[in-house]
């Protein structure tokens, strides 16, 4: 499957949410959307093209701007496919694809601990790596290695 | 040599196999030894039992009750310290493998155990990280007095190289008192049976 192929798929069901399909190194492609037509777009890709396993979601923050990718798997085609999307800093929201994907509950959990990536409607947006209430987001740039005794009063008030 | 076995089996000088069941003449050792030793013992506890109640008695009034029940207590209690049986990290292997054969910890009298209601000492195995540091506390409080802590490892001890992150506890000490620590990342079994012994050393000395 090649980036053509994608495009001549997803095209017409996204038209402009689409941003464009790029090579990508040992995928399918890489597939850009706007954030509004995540969930249309999810359906697609797992119904029309195949891809039904969902192997990771991550968030990457690049200061002015967030990145919310799904990396996929189609067994029929085996191939590897990222879906990658751009949300503002400010507001960094997404729909979840936890309905689409079940698996995507939980690393959305984690994208939202550590990168602050929000997910609407998500189920069960709860911490999953740090205590409740730790309101830090340790993967972001703006966030300081903290001295131990400074972040040890931070976290023992969570 | 025909048949040896056969003249072997039977004792030499025996009584015939048949009408021997008097028990007077075939068991005279036995029944003339063992009950006048057992009467004697049973005097003997008799008398011992008030009269050592009477020096025990005069001798915690004279010296404290401290001075002489307290070194018994400390006795069977350094020598019977059931850690409590929980692996956090990597030195849970090394923990694991000092209750093997090869190191066979329980010489020392130390069994772990899987309930914290049966522990005297937790032995922290590794990175304490903030999300299990409420678990880890109330594990802690739920074991009974007296208790002790064994901090293994430099996760435990101080964070290790963890320590800068944004989740791990920088020493298991900001949360439980601990007693001992263990140096090594991690620890051979060698080292956690030396951190039990100088927990021990401790124990001897307890006063109150």
């Amino acid at each position: 499957m090649q980036p053509d192929d994608l495009t001549g798929v997803l095209a017409p069901k996204l038209g402009v949410r689409l941003k464009g399909v790029e090579p990508f190194p040992g995928t399918a492609g890489r597939v850009r959307f706007e954030r509004e037509a995540a969930l249309d777009l999810f359906r697609a890709v797992r119904d029309d093209l195949g891809f039904r396993h969902l192997s990771m979601v991550g968030g990457i923050d690049w200061v002015d701007h967030r990145e919310v990718f799904y990396v996929l798997w189609s067994d029929d085609a085996k191939q590897y496919l990222v879906l990658s999307t751009d949300v503002p800093a400010d507001d960094p929201r997404v729909e979840t694809a936890s309905s689409v994907w079940p698996s995507a509950n939980w690393h959305e959990r984690e994208a939202w601990e550590l990168v602050g990536i929000v997910f609407d409607h998500h189920p069960d947006l709860r911490h999953l790596l740090t205590p409740d209430g730790y309101e830090f987001r340790p993967l972001l740039r703006s966030f300081k290695l903290h001295e131990p005794e400074e972040l040890e009063v931070k976290a023992r008030h969570v | 040599m025909t048949a040896p076995t056969a003249q072997l089996a039977r004792p030499k000088e025996s009584a015939p196999p048949s009408g021997s069941l008097e028990l007077g003449t075939e068991l005279p050792m036995v029944g003339e030894a063992a009950v006048p030793f057992l009467e004697i013992e049973t005097l003997r506890a008799k008398e011992f039992i008030p009269a050592a109640k009477e020096a025990l008695g005069s001798l915690i009034a004279e010296q404290g009750h401290a001075k002489v029940i307290r070194p018994v207590f400390n006795w069977a209690g350094r020598n019977s310290l059931f850690p409590l049986h929980w692996g956090l990290a990597c030195c849970a292997i090394e923990f694991a493998a000092a209750f093997g054969a090869r190191w066979d910890a329980e010489r020392f009298g130390v069994v772990p155990r899987s309930s914290p209601r049966q522990c005297d000492v937790m032995i922290v195995n590794g990175t304490v990280t903030w999300k299990v540091a409420h678990k880890l506390i109330t594990l802690y409080e739920q074991m009974p007095e007296p208790k002790w802590v064994i901090a293994m490892g430099n996760c435990a001890t101080g964070g290790g190289p963890f320590r800068t992150a944004y989740s791990v506890v920088p020493g298991v000490d900001k949360l439980v008192p601990v007693d001992v620590y263990i140096a090594g990342c991690p620890p051979r079994p060698e080292a956690m049976l030396d951190g039990i012994l100088e927990l021990e050393k401790l124990i001897r000395e307890r006063k109150e």
